[in-house]
């Protein structure tokens, strides 16, 4: 049974960068992931990460356009604290070996991401993430900090409502383990997966937020999902929005560039909602499926040479020349803003158990966090809940007896009698009811139809079998454990979505059109009950930015 | 469409070989392969094990071997994907130690040895209190070596790995060259001295496969020659246990800087030293028997060798 003062479960940006934090603590520190760290989703990141480190650009700015960004629904004490150490956090992964792109006098340089009006995401050419995640990775070497791979996660140990570690199962023997720990941080990224077609990773399963839900943690403006509007074409594949702060142009099926008409004065440029919204309108109300992504007018050398990524994806998956042609697009599923209620150090709510990333709601995004504002929160947030969780220490208790019931739990469902109901197509009926009826654009009757679609599959889940019985990585069971998160997800995005009866960056509901800020500065909160999730709201923090109509 | 996938099985444990199982499935048209299998996990066989991640070409992780070539599944579609009978094959990288079905070993093939090359920056100094001022123009091969997703190709094509497993190989070598090419690192002289031991640089047979074999356009071998280039100009040859390929290098140059060509029997005698030189005496007995022996040192200049000599002196003069 392995024994860590500090369990990091997710081995991602967050997941590491909390686990060095612990680790320089002087804390005995693990990770356990299902996949290895440098095939995580942070690695996909392209864009850039924001931090006020370039003349004419400060802290207080990089805030108020955060806040602003999110519609007014961040808590600003996190926001300050999020920009405020954003220029170190930037610094320090240059002093690790981050090979960020520089300006003629050797500074790191910046470029302009979506719903900024300064030059203030530092990149490393289209793989900002994916050089981030590298270093990340090397540090945690260094370190010799344990890595626990391809373990998948099933349940959270708690010992006198404390959590004091988990169980999981390894995939390469099938083994299922207790893994003791006086602090458990969760790091699992979002849930985008609960939609039909996302951008977002196979694994990006809401695992993390699932199980702190039902260990008790309130979840927070789960009914914030980001859409990108960049999915192209059949797999959702997403392609940087940084092509659309290049001066790329949407185009409807009439063949009219809308986007001013929804964001006057930065048209494309406008945060992701608003796009993603505009988008999704020209859709539903014009002919075509797909609005277009118009390339044709910028420098074609320039642009594969500063995006060699984004025109790899469109040559190989829209199969077009984007000097030549539109490339097809439409509004998927991307981050999440919520997810785990959290204070500004990680802590959950239940004693022992912290998160940070995409699985927490760090309270910065709001109702729309903006590009380069997601590499930096995970940072920051990751060092917090590392440096905190390293505090704490306790002793378990009855474990034995704990991990003996998962194993009979396992057992049960890998023997269960075969019947027709299979986990896959299932993740796919949900998703895509979350698709066509939770999207970028809600009202009231279809919630409904998503909420009665959800009991219904819920129940379904209960007769679901694993048809292949072998130990040995068994992905069947690993894809039917993520179906339960994705179900419990899903179930409470939906009652937050009806909770929230206004519209409010990325939440759109047509049969409540206005942003109310007299009864909705306020998050959703969720908490557990065995009959559905209990609906609560929390009032925003305002420190020194006055909630406004935004306009862009 | 309707597709036919013949997909590589094998399970260690249960014995036997890998074969070729075929599933037909119906798909979109515009399907990649990875859509295919999941299709094939989620209705056909829950029992097929492959891994996947990003789904967007970013991670590596669904490296496989389709249709006989080395490709990522996610990025692949199957319109493009068949063979000519109409079939898309699916199976493991090879050289690997499959695990089960498509899942390989990459931790002994891949990590292990990136690990071995202590890749971390190595910093001389304290970090300066903001960031490293550098030319971007230093960071640029940095940068392109870390467009690396580990996807295991450039060691699948190297012509050594299957001969000897436990060269370093092209992936781990960019790992290192990346270090060695950041402005930033201060540890040059210690990495070098490392990379020179058996199984590292000088274990390269440059073929260039790995060139070839690279998705993401790093040219690992020119990456490697660029590691053998800075090591000779640090004076950095080898390591303790293999100075025979140092003393390799260099007397090939001096033989071609003398005489404009290679003088076969200076070169093997620098090479291994008088003791070790009558290990060779077999060889040396029949090539004299068929006229063939070289007698080290009596070696003619080549028409030109003068010239030759030329350019040597020019590059050494042009040397830090």
């Amino acid at each position: 049974m392995p024994k860590h003062s500090v369990l990091i479960v997710g081995a991602g940006i967050s997941g590491m960068r909390a686990a060095l934090a612990a680790h320089e603590r002087g804390s005995d520190v693990a990770l356990i992931s299902k996949v290895h760290p440098l095939r995580t989703h942070g690695g996909t990141s392209q864009g850039g990460i924001n931090a006020a480190v370039r003349d004419g650009d400060g802290v207080e700015l990089h805030g108020a356009e955060t806040v602003k960004g999110a519609d007014y629904l961040a808590d600003q004490d996190a926001v300050e604290l999020l920009t405020g150490a954003a220029p170190r956090a930037v610094i320090e992964l240059d002093h690790w070996g981050v090979p960020f792109n520089r300006d003629p006098t050797g500074r790191l340089d910046a470029r302009s991401l979506c719903g900024a009006t300064r030059s203030r995401a530092c990149f490393v050419d289209d793989m900002t993430g994916h050089a981030i995640l590298q270093v990340l990775w090397e540090q945690v070497l260094k370190a010799a900090i344990p890595v626990y791979d391809e373990w998948v996660v099933t349940k959270p140990l708690l010992d006198d409502g404390a959590c004091v570690g988990v169980v999981a199962i390894e995939l390469a023997s099938g083994k299922v383990e207790a893994f003791t720990a006086d602090a458990v941080v969760l790091a699992t990224g979002g849930c985008a997966r609960v939609y039909e077609p996302t951008g977002a990773g196979y694994g990006v399963t809401g695992d993390g937020v699932a199980l702190a839900y039902q260990a008790g943690a309130p979840l927070m403006d789960m009914e914030m999902v980001q859409f990108h509007p960049l999915g192209i074409r059949g797999s959702g594949m997403i392609l940087t929005d940084a092509v659309l702060g290049l001066g790329g142009h949407l185009v409807n099926g009439g063949g009219e560039r809308f986007a001013l008409k929804y964001a006057p004065t930065l048209g494309e440029r406008a945060p992701r909602d608003i796009v993603a919204r505009a988008a999704e309108e020209e859709i539903v109300g014009g002919p075509a499926e797909f609005v277009a992504l118009d390339l044709r007018h910028l420098d074609g050398e320039e642009f594969k040479s500063r995006f060699p990524f984004t025109s790899n994806i469109i040559k190989t998956q829209a199969g077009v020349d984007p000097a030549k042609d539109t490339v097809p697009v439409r509004p998927v599923a991307h981050r999440t803003m919520g997810g785990i209620q959290v204070d500004s150090d990680g802590a959950t709510g239940v004693a022992g158990l912290y998160a940070c990333g995409g699985c927490a709601d760090t309270r910065v995004h709001g109702a729309n966090g903006l590009g380069g504002n997601w590499l930096l929160e995970a940072l920051v947030f990751g060092e917090r809940a590392g440096l905190a969780a390293a505090q704490e220490a306790r002793s378990a208790k009855g474990i034995d007896a704990r991990l003996e019931d998962e194993r009979r739990r396992i057992a049960v469902i890998v023997d269960r009698p075969a019947g027709p109901e299979r986990a896959g197509p299932m993740r796919s009926e949900l998703g895509r009811v979350m698709r066509r009826c939770v999207g970028p654009l809600r009202d009231a009757s279809g919630l409904k139809e998503a909420a009665t679609k959800i009991g219904e599959l819920s129940a379904r889940y209960r007769k679901v079998c694993i048809t292949s019985k072998g130990r040995r990585y068994n992905y069947e069971l690993g894809a039917f454990l993520e179906l339960e998160s994705l179900l419990s997800v899903g179930q409470v995005i939906v009652a937050a979505a009806q909770f929230r009866e206004e519209s409010r960056g990325a939440h759109v509901r047509r049969d409540h059109p206005v942003r109310d800020d007299a009864r909705w500065l306020a998050h959703t909160v969720a908490s557990f009950r065995p009959d559905g999730p209990a609906m609560t709201s929390k009032p925003v923090v305002v420190t020194k930015w006055k909630p406004e109509g935004r306009r862009y | 469409m309707q597709a036919t996938f013949k997909v590589s099985r094998y399970d260690p444990e249960a014995g036997g070989k890998p074969t070729l199982q075929p599933y037909t499935l119906e798909l979109p048209e515009d399907a990649t392969v990875l859509d295919g299998l999941f299709k094939i996990r989620e209705e056909l066989d829950g029992s097929l094990a492959f891994r996947a991640s990003c789904n967007r070409g970013f991670c590596g992780e669904c490296t496989l071997r389709i249709s006989r070539g080395g490709r990522l599944a996610c990025m692949t579609r199957v319109a493009t994907a068949r063979t000519k009978d109409g079939e898309v094959t699916v199976e493991p990288i090879r050289y690997v130690r499959v695990l089960k079905d498509l899942v390989c070993d990459m931790d002994r093939s891949l990590w292990q040895k990136i690990k071995a090359v202590e890749p971390w920056l190595q910093p001389a100094a304290r970090p300066p209190e903001r960031e490293y001022i550098v030319a971007d123009a230093q960071l640029r091969p940095v940068r392109n070596a870390m467009k690396c997703y580990h996807c295991g190709l450039c060691d699948e094509g190297c012509s050594v790995i299957p001969f000897d497993n436990t060269f370093l190989g092209p992936a781990a070598l960019t790992k290192a060259y990346r270090f060695l090419a950041d402005p930033r690192d201060g540890a040059r002289a210690h990495r070098l001295r490392g990379l020179g031991e058996p199984r590292g640089m000088w274990d390269c047979v440059h073929c260039y496969e790995a060139d070839e074999h690279c998705p993401r356009g790093i040219d690992p071998t020119h990456r490697i020659l660029d590691l053998r280039e800075m090591a000779i100009g640090m004076g950095i040859k080898s390591g303790a246990t293999n100075p025979q390929v140092a003393r390799h290098y260099e007397s090939f140059a001096a033989s071609v800087k003398k005489s404009g060509w290679l003088d076969e029997g200076r070169l093997a005698l620098e090479t291994w030293g008088v003791r070790r030189i009558f290990g060779l005496l077999p060889v040396a007995w029949r090539a004299l028997q068929r006229g063939k022996l070289p007698i080290p040192y009596r070696h003619p200049k080549r028409a030109g060798a003068e010239r030759i000599g030329r350019i040597f002196e020019k590059v050494e003069r042009r040397k830090p």
